[in-house]
């Protein structure tokens, strides 16, 4: 499958690699020039291999209230909430982003590897519900706009924008249609993700370019988009959360709310009860090897888990990763990670591993 | 210079080895982050892997073109792994060693072959 813009990405140089199916740009000039350009001016990324899926209805916000393990129910219009959604069973179906435009009208964005299953479980809850379902998987591309100078630049092309906050979205005409730019990201910069019909998307690619040359813009591909968001603490779907990772074990555990009831609440009460569940945490390596994904963590000569992401952090100039443990952690405990044949000292540390919005930039001053 | 079909190249000059990767294979792996060089001393055989190169996507490993005892590695790539991307045949080479054979070396591709290879 292929986004609109895959002609663009090749344009500029953007190595394509698959990616669940996808033709995606891993990266154009390399994968760090790429990640400091968003952790210093601002990146363009397409994200089009996300799936947009619209719910509309009376019954729209009970049903995504009952599949969500955030709260949506109440929420003000315009606002967007990330969110894991789980089976029965409690095990991670998907994690998403729920926007509301009003209390029947929904929008949701979702993983890429998971938009049939996505679909298909949000069908057959919807069920005897008064609710409609459309996927907009094919009309409907997706880009990111990150940095710290994204929203002076989006404000030059939709003045609208100006003062849009963190997790909130409009809706506003580009070229005779209707465009959605919401305050969201996957990178912790300030910045914006904007969905577009696909014959418009190349021309709103273009301009954004032309207009972001004087503040510095690159076009990032995937291999940044990895490295930003792992700095960043934030799960993966298929690293941090998977079939077999629960909400509650993974670092979307904040999203659970026990004062509610959701769909896989039961399955997740008896786990936790049962104290029989594992944990995620950050760490840092103290030498320079690298944790990768699925090396071994130890602790007193006693395997205790794995890495489920991990990567040189460029901000940090260290080895950082994302580890699954057995047991409970805290702040500078000690673990080592089995790199090829050794052990490597790492600490546990709290995550994001960088503030959030650019504060890094100011470190020192 | 010789070439293997796994991207490394060799170059003798008074029966010491110089290898590194190739600038198609750096660009492949994309920005190198850490580079584990062997140990001086350390014998290896043809195949083997001798280094492991770290990009910001993976671990690659890097096998020696030829069998032979490592008598130097290049440690400017401790601080400056990035050399493998910015000069991958000269200033980014990974390890010289001592030839245990030198037909190892003549078996290996000449530029040509090895160029009419890639993809």
């Amino acid at each position: 499958m292929k986004t609109a813009l895959l002609e663009e990405h090749r344009s500029l140089g953007g190595k394509i690699v698959d990616f669940y199916g996808w033709e995606m740009p891993l990266q154009y000039k390399g994968v760090i020039q790429e990640h400091q350009a968003v952790r210093t001016n601002v990146g363009i990324f397409d994200v089009s291999h996300m799936g947009r899926i619209t719910i509309e209805g009376l019954g729209a916000e009970a049903l995504l209230e009952y599949l969500s393990t955030n709260n949506i129910s109440g929420k003000e219009d315009g606002t967007a909430t990330y969110t894991v959604w789980c089976s029965e069973s409690g095990r991670a179906i998907d994690d998403l982003i729920v926007y509301r435009e009003s209390a029947t009208k929904f929008f949701i964005v979702v993983n890429a590897s998971n938009r049939d299953k996505d679909l298909i479980h949000l069908l057959h809850y919807s069920n005897a519900r008064d609710v409609i379902i459309n996927e907009h998987y094919r009309e409907d591309g997706i880009l990111a706009l990150q940095g710290p100078k994204a929203l002076p630049l989006i404000a030059r092309l939709f003045p609208e924008t100006a003062g849009l906050q963190p997790m909130r979205f409009l809706s506003l005409p580009y070229a005779d249609r209707q465009i959605i730019i919401s305050r969201t990201g996957y990178t912790g910069e300030n910045g914006v993700e904007l969905y577009v019909p696909n014959e418009l998307i190349v021309k709103l690619w273009k301009a954004i370019l032309e207009e972001g040359k004087p503040f510095g813009i690159e076009a990032v591909g995937l291999g940044a988009r990895d490295t930003l968001r792992l700095e960043m603490g934030y799960a993966l779907y298929g690293h941090e959360l998977s079939d077999d990772i629960m909400p509650i074990e993974s670092v979307s555990a904040w999203t659970v709310k026990w004062d509610k009831d959701f769909l896989g609440k039961q399955a997740l009460q008896a786990i936790r009860q049962s104290r029989q569940y594992k944990h995620e945490y950050g760490i840092i390596m103290e030498g320079k090897g690298i944790a990768r994904e699925g090396y071994p963590v130890f602790q007193n000569e006693e395997q205790i888990g794995v890495v489920t992401s991990g990567t040189l952090s460029p901000t940090l100039h260290r080895a950082i990763a994302i580890v699954l443990v057995d047991k409970k952690l805290k702040e500078s405990d000690s673990v080592e990670v089995k790199i090829r044949q050794n052990l490597c000292k790492a600490k546990i540390t709290d995550l994001p591993f960088i503030p959030k919005y650019s504060q890094h930039h100011e470190e020192g001053i | 210079m010789k070439f293997t079909e796994t991207h490394e190249w060799i170059d003798i000059e008074d029966g010491i080895g110089t290898v590194g990767v190739t600038d198609y294979a750096q660009k492949e792996l994309g920005d190198i982050v850490y580079v584990e060089l062997p140990k001086v001393g350390s014998e290896v055989k043809k195949g083997q892997e001798a280094v492991v190169l770290e990009s910001t996507k993976a671990a690659a490993d890097v096998y020696s073109p030829v069998s032979g005892k490592i008598v130097e590695v290049n440690a400017a790539l401790n601080n400056a792994s990035e050399l493998v991307n910015t000069s991958p045949e000269k200033g980014g080479w990974l390890f010289k060693l001592v030839l245990e054979d030198l037909e190892e070396f003549d078996s290996l591709l000449d530029k040509q072959t090895y160029q009419a290879k890639l993809p």
